[in-house]
């Protein structure tokens, strides 16, 4: 369970303050698939790293009650001057796994073969995405943080995630932010629609995403 | 018991947990510092022992073999280690959570661990260095026996714990002032005569003395110096000097940290 309570965010930026969001509640129970929709800049990338606790809310309070992953995005998490297997290794270290079984999920998800010996700086996007989320697999979550990857990689990637993430853990709670409205009618259970700061959940995807495509 | 069991188990899960961060932390800051080519992470052994190294010959020709009956080269060293150690420590800690921001992403890496961990690395290199130094000078017949082992290391801990202190505080203030960021490096060479690093107090005048005491590394180097000669110099220290300091600089570390990491922006 992961509990948002009146949870703001706003940036400063000398003396102009942005507010992203404004007194944001919700629950999210174990098992739940819930998208976030909103235009751009609305705030679902801001709200998915509060939840994973990268940035800390202005005020308000979130409560974990299950492992959560860290946001799978395109970029943060990694060291850009390390290897793809330094990386590898730091993370294993952190979250305590062995490094030899992170290793060997790495090498068979990404099928990145010698790139792992290069540094991530030198990678692709969709590279990226492929090791942070052969990494967060391999870790194995109660709950993972989506923000957007699914939709950068090429076909056999995303049907490895597909397989992986909604086939073998489709028990897994997840939180994804995304502008697919077939991945997000597809796969999830309910939707939270961000728009002018302010977040509103429906139980009913399918009106979510009439609302989402008005905005 | 005071602390329910509960406690106790969160506390040292807490803690393990931080070990193990920081140990990944340190081998991560060694990976991308030196890399794997030539002598890697030797390199923050051999600094501070060429700074040493190298001062302590310039003065061994300037001033002569020994003075007020110690020797130059070892009395250079023992200043230069530590200083060395202060430099790079707040050199290091500048602006250290922007660059590390991507870590972040890890909710059981904390700010605090950045600046635990590049302090062991300094600590570990310096400590290393002087070693070696001591050594080395030992076999030359130019560095004492230490007279008391614990004195020295006492004024070793206490240099470094204010060393640390003065990190946590700088670490946050490098990243909300960029004017400060750009002064430090001045400020930390003009310190240098307060540093206790080329006299002794009691090679002053009274009246500058009481002035020197109130620098908590003068303390700590007086403290390494009576350890390691004895009863060849004279020293004066307040052993409350630098743990006060470093209690109230820690005190307002750990809040400037806590600020800074509410408003912390991660790419």
């Amino acid at each position: 369970m992961i509990v948002c309570s009146d949870i703001s965010k706003s940036y400063k930026h000398g003396s102009v303050r942005k507010q992203v969001l404004r007194d944001v509640n919700l629950s999210i129970v174990p098992g739940e698939r819930v998208a976030l929709l909103g235009r751009n800049g609305a705030g679902k990338s801001t709200l998915i790293k509060l939840i994973g606790g990268v940035e800390m809310p202005t005020s308000g309070k979130i409560s974990r009650h299950m492992s959560v992953s860290w946001p799978l995005g395109f970029n943060g998490g990694f060291q850009g001057s390390l290897t793809g297997y330094d990386n590898a290794r730091f993370i294993a270290r952190i979250y305590d796994r062995d490094y030899c079984d992170i290793k060997a999920f790495v090498d068979d998800f990404t099928e990145m073969g010698r790139q792992l010996k290069m540094p991530v700086k030198t990678y692709s996007s969709g590279m990226r995405a492929r090791l942070a989320f052969a990494l967060s697999l391999a870790i194995e979550f109660d709950c993972y943080l989506i923000d957007e990857v699914i939709l950068v990689g090429d076909q056999n990637f995303q049907r490895k995630c597909h397989a992986e993430l909604f086939e073998k853990r489709r028990d897994r709670t997840m939180i994804l932010a995304s502008h697919s409205t077939d991945i997000v009618r597809d796969l999830c259970t309910r939707a939270i629609i961000i728009n002018n700061t302010r977040a509103t959940n429906y139980e009913d995807v399918g009106a979510a995403l009439d609302i989402y495509s008005a905005l | 018991m005071i602390l329910s069991t509960a406690t106790w188990t969160r506390l040292r899960k807490g803690w393990s947990i931080q070990i193990r961060v920081i140990h990944a932390l340190i081998i991560r800051e060694l990976n991308t510092r030196f890399g794997r080519e030539n002598i890697g992470f030797l390199w923050i052994v051999v600094e501070p022992l060429l700074f040493a190294g190298l001062v302590g010959i310039i003065y061994r020709v300037l001033r002569g073999p020994e003075e007020h009956g110690v020797s130059v080269m070892a009395f250079i060293a023992t200043g230069y280690i530590p200083i060395t150690l202060f430099r790079n420590s707040i050199g290091r800690c500048t602006a250290i959570f922007i660059a590390n921001s991507s870590l972040m992403y890890h909710r059981q890496v904390k700010i605090l661990d950045f600046v635990i961990s590049r302090l062991v690395i300094e600590l570990l290199g310096s400590m290393i260095a002087y070693v070696f130094i001591a050594a080395v000078l030992m076999a030359f017949g130019q560095f004492p026996v230490p007279a008391d082992m614990g004195l020295f290391l006492a004024g070793w801990a206490l240099y470094v714990l204010f060393t640390w202190s003065l990190c946590l505080i700088i670490a946050p203030l490098s990243e909300m002032s960029e004017v400060l960021e750009k002064f430090l490096p001045v400020v930390t060479y003009v310190m240098i005569p307060f540093s206790g690093l080329f006299t002794m107090a009691s090679w002053l005048t009274p009246d500058m003395r009481r002035y020197l005491l109130w620098s908590p590394f003068v303390n700590g180097m007086e403290m390494m110096r009576k350890g390691i000669w004895g009863d060849q110099l004279t020293a004066y220290w307040n052993v409350w000097n630098p743990l006060g300091f470093s209690l109230v600089f820690i005190a307002i570390g750990l809040a400037l940290c806590r600020h800074i990491r509410k408003d912390l922006a991660v790419e």
